[in-house]
């Protein structure tokens, strides 16, 4: 069972994740970012949902493992729709909705068919593991999506603050989990890691709460460029 | 036309990079999960993968399904003898 610390955390991203979607509503952004506010709801829910499944069989059961990886695999999904929710917003001026559509819709299918690969050649447990290879590759592909973002971005010179915040938030979030899985890999002795994601659980929720509740949709940023004073 | 072969073309390479990326972490694997929704615990990982184990198909103990059809024919498997 998690300590006293990891509870306080997990108790802490829970909150942190229903103040997201109240932001949003107060500041009337809640259907801007749909996908994004559905995702903090829902892990809201789910973690209420594995506190029940922790508290009733242990961290050790198949129920609570069950509940986990089943679960993580819709929240990923979710936070998969919240990238092409950002992607739209971003590209909502090129009229090319239909596009980023037809590659995210692509690009789930393919992800899918390549983890059933992965499962197929491996494994005989068949869904669940189809389920956690699904949940894996489709972080490594939030994790690139992000970056091609973030270059998106700069090239079109994109200003609206509050968009901004949320890509590079969701940006550092994701880059955090591959660094940490990366180190958990080299460096299995040091418990320390097992820190690590439940912080940045808890960092995510309150970078968008801040993006939600400080700045407004259109709070622009001043490009550098602009910023400089000729002498 | 060619937006939609782009398009395809865009999946594709997003695709690779990020497999690439996942091999070139996960390059030592030790069984380690990344797990990155919520502040859960994670629960231990299994031997093969992190996967949790499926529970055994049949109520009545654990012992593997027969396979259900005969080389000869589909006819159902009789149960095994008293004696």
């Amino acid at each position: 069972m998690p300590g006293s610390l990891g509870y306080a955390i997990w108790v802490l991203a829970t909150l942190l994740e229903v103040a997201v979607v109240v932001c949003a509503i107060k500041r009337r952004s809640f259907s801007r970012y749909l996908c994004l506010n559905l995702y903090m709801f829902f892990s809201f829910v789910i973690s209420l949902l594995r506190f029940q499944f922790l508290s009733h069989f242990g961290l050790r059961s198949s129920e609570y493992k069950y509940c986990y990886y089943y679960s993580d695999a819709v929240l990923t999904i979710f936070l998969y729709l919240a990238l092409i929710t950002l992607y739209l917003n971003v590209f909502d001026e090129m009229k090319v909705e239909k596009y980023v559509r037809l590659v995210a819709v692509l690009l789930l299918a393919g992800t899918a068919l390549f983890s059933y690969g992965v499962v197929q050649q491996s494994s005989n447990k068949m869904l669940t593991g189809f389920v956690y290879e699904l949940s894996q590759n489709l972080y490594f592909v939030g994790l690139v999506l992000t970056y091609v973002l973030w270059g998106a971005i700069l090239k079109l010179r994109e200003t609206r603050a509050q968009l901004i915040q949320l890509v590079l938030s969701l940006g550092v979030y994701f880059s955090a989990f591959a660094a940490t899985f990366a180190l958990e890999n080299m460096f299995p002795s040091f418990q320390f890691f097992t820190y690590i994601p439940p912080v940045f659980g808890c960092l995510l929720p309150l970078a968008w709460a801040y993006a939600f509740w400080k700045l407004t949709p259109d709070a622009r940023i001043a490009p550098a460029r602009l910023a400089v004073v000729p002498h | 036309m060619s937006r939609k072969l782009t398009s395809v073309l865009l999946a594709m390479l997003i695709l690779a990079g990020a497999m690439s990326l996942k091999t070139v972490v996960a390059a030592q694997n030790n069984g380690a999960v990344m797990m990155a929704n919520g502040g859960a615990p994670v629960p231990p990982p299994m031997a093969n993968g992190g996967a949790p184990v499926p529970p055994p198909m049949m109520a009545n103990g654990g012992a593997p399904v027969p396979p259900p059809m005969m080389a000869n024919g589909g006819a159902p498997v009789p149960p095994p003898s008293a004696q």
